[in-house]
């Protein structure tokens, strides 16, 4: 069933499901941007659903709420140590679908990789009920077609934001109850149909031409353009990886915690190992490396899906102005010039 | 030629002499220089009616036209109305008797400055803006002031070699759940600015002394986990100069002020010089009516009736460090 509902009644309905669900959305940090007087536009609880950005694409993802930056996952003493716990709250996301279907890849990895489900990553998981927001329109960095994200079932209730009415469609039933006087009407979410960037995914068939992707002299443009910063791996939301570390405190040498923090392949020192050795030397190894995680490994690991889901953000956060989707086309390019030497 | 032209009347209404006798050049000012490119139009016409055809970028940002003949001033101050109503009284909201005369006074000179977060990256606030509210409170004035408006602590616009040198900092905050540990802002700091971070169990620590507060810290930061605090705070730079005498670098007064306190102190300039010249407006640098003055009398003056933001901090003494061209007094001729 589909409803419209104002503004005023969704902030009643709001704070009714907060006594049950913290409730994320991007939000707007006014004049908190990377330069000076620029917002930043990220995942936070809202108190009204007029905090929510809905026509902007936030900097960083939903993966945050998830997935925290840093996560502590047991405190230690000399001799005993506690899990680190977590509230009862469940947890509901603001989210378009290519941000949905990039929690699904997550999944994959801290869920279903290696037999071993990630119980840190399960723990809020299983708490997650989607809010799907409606595209109203094609950001130019965005690549959800391409990529195959445009759309998801994954969602409780499906939003449209109008200047002071939202139409709401409800899946969960949930949420029905919520709704149950306001004035039905005929919506149904409009998944985005064309983007203005368009990506040429590369057809890697064989070890062979992996081995020469991986001597592409296009890699090496990005030895002078990439400075190693990680925003595109922070900004992306099926960028998993992270270090983890013990923390002493410092007023008691035999009392920490172990924690874990947000990694980024991008940086020079994530493939170091006992002894100094490294083996991804430059930014164009890492480079590489993260272009064809995100549209070759990953599918050749898990088989349905690129890991890549086309949000563009890693676009968006570049203050060197590198942008993906023009990686990937060039990489693309390149195999094809390639594959027809083979020929 | 037969020339009579009061030539420092003429200075007062921004017509600097020529080495041509009888020609003249127009200092227009830019308070901030940034302006619409339409107003290009009215300076080339000046430029190719009365002047040279040329114009200089004055070295304090002012479009300076050369060639201009002694008796077509009148005639330039008549066209320029325009170009002064739009920049001073609707821009600088500046309080003018009479716009068809020209620039009424010269003593306080055009405020410089870079072209601030108006678009650079570096930049912590916008000096174009700073600079029009100053110009209100220092034109039109015989009494001389210099001032230039940095972005931030690069200091592209020079605000370490004039009178009043305000250059925007910006206090930096951390978010310490949102910090990946990477060091990247280490590596700025240490790299461009005064070295105050590093690294403790995974985190960032930092030596709150010395920020110089220019933000590198949240431009490389790549989850945000640095941003700036939404005041916009200052440094103010006072004293310096160039000149044959005693060029100096400017010395820091004030530090962490808010932009109330700029205007206090700017406010309080003209009592200031007031006092110290007797109520002569002569020329006189600003680094040296300060050292007239001494630095004591400067501070309790400029600072009357200003409320200091907490942040706050306070030069209690300058040690001034000139380049001494006249007083060259240790060095003799080897024959003597």
């Amino acid at each position: 069933m589909s409803y419209a509902v104002s503004i005023e009644k969704m902030d009643k309905v709001l704070k009714e499901l907060k006594k049950k669900y913290r409730v994320y959305a991007p939000i707007r940090f006014e004049k908190r941007g990377r330069y000076s007087d620029t917002d930043l536009i990220r995942y936070a609880e809202i108190d009204s659903v007029k905090d929510v950005v809905y026509n902007e694409k936030s900097d960083f993802s939903p993966k945050e709420v998830i997935h925290p930056i840093t996560q502590t996952l047991f405190h230690f003493t000399e001799y005993e140590y506690r899990e680190s716990q977590i509230d009862d709250k469940e947890i509901l996301i603001f989210a378009h679908p290519c941000d949905i279907n990039g929690i699904k890849r997550l999944d994959t990895i801290f869920l279903e990789n290696g037999n071993n489900e990630d119980v840190y990553y399960k723990r809020l998981r299983d708490k997650v009920k989607f809010v799907l927001m409606e595209c109203q329109e094609d950001w130019d960095t965005c690549f959800c077609i391409s990529m195959g994200s445009n759309q998801t079932d994954d969602y409780s209730l499906a939003i449209k934001f109008g200047e002071d009415q939202l139409s709401v469609e409800v899946k969960d039933n949930e949420f029905e109850g919520f709704f149950a006087s306001e004035e039905e009407i005929d919506f149904t979410y409009k998944f985005v149909t064309a983007n203005q960037e368009e990506v040429n995914l590369p057809k890697i068939d064989d070890k062979e031409m992996l081995k020469k992707v991986y001597d592409l002299k296009m890699w090496e443009d990005y030895n002078a353009r990439c400075k190693d910063c990680g925003a595109c791996t922070s900004a992306c939301v099926t960028c998993s990886c992270f270090t983890t570390s013990d923390v002493i405190y410092s007023e008691n040498g035999r009392v920490g915690e172990r924690r874990r923090v947000w990694a980024s392949c991008q940086h020079e020192d994530f493939t170091e190992m006992a002894g100094g050795h490294s083996f991804r030397n430059t930014p164009a190894d890492r480079m590489r490396f993260r272009t064809l995680h995100k549209v070759y490994d990953y599918k050749e690991r898990f088989g349905e899906e690129h890991m890549c889901v086309g949000c563009g953000r890693c676009t968006d956060r570049c203050n060197q102005l590198i942008s993906f989707s023009k990686t990937i086309n060039k990489l693309t390019e390149e195999v094809n010039r390639l594959q027809k030497e083979v020929n | 030629m037969n020339h009579d032209i009061n030539i420092g009347k003429l200075q007062r209404n921004c017509f600097r002499q020529s080495k041509v006798p009888g020609e003249f050049m127009l200092q227009m000012r830019v308070p901030g220089a940034v302006i619409d490119a339409k107003h290009l139009s009215l300076v080339q016409h000046v430029a190719e009616t009365w002047g040279n055809g040329k114009f200089h970028i004055g070295t304090r940002q002012t479009f300076s036209l050369p060639g201009i003949k002694y008796e077509n001033i009148d005639a330039v101050n008549e066209y320029i109305k325009s170009y002064i109503e739009a920049i001073e009284v609707e821009l600088c909201d500046v309080e003018m008797d009479d716009t068809d005369k020209g620039y009424p006074t010269i003593g306080a000179r055009n405020t410089t400055a870079c072209i601030g977060n108006q678009h650079c990256i570096k930049g912590n606030f916008d000096t174009t803006s700073l600079a029009r509210k100053l110009e209100k409170l220092i034109f039109p004035s015989n009494y001389h002031i210099k001032m230039s408006v940095a972005g931030c602590p690069n200091d592209c616009s020079k605000a370490h070699f004039t009178d009043f040198g305000i250059i925007g900092i910006a206090k930096m905050e951390y978010d310490y759940g949102r910090c990946i540990g990477c060091g990247k802002c280490i590596d700025a700091c240490q790299g461009h600015a005064t070295r105050v971070l590093s690294k403790s169990q995974g985190k960032i620590i930092k030596d709150t002394c010395c920020c110089a507060g220019c933000g590198e810290c949240a431009t490389v930061c790549p989850t945000g986990a640095w941003t700036r605090n939404a005041t916009k705070f200052y440094r103010v730079i006072i004293g310096g100069r160039a000149g044959k005498q005693y060029p100096r670098m400017g010395k820091m007064f004030l530090n962490w002020v808010t932009e109330d306190v700029i205007m206090g102190i700017i406010g309080n300039w003209q009592d200031f010089s007031a006092e110290i010249l007797e109520h002569k407006p002569i020329y006189l640098h600003g680094g040296h009516l300060i050292d007239r003055a001494g630095y004591d009398r400067f501070k309790e003056m400029i600072l009357e009736g200003v409320e200091l933001n907490p942040e706050s901090e306070v030069a209690e003494r300058i040690y001034w460090a000139e380049t001494e061209y006249r007083a060259n007094i240790h060095v003799k001729p080897v024959n003597k």
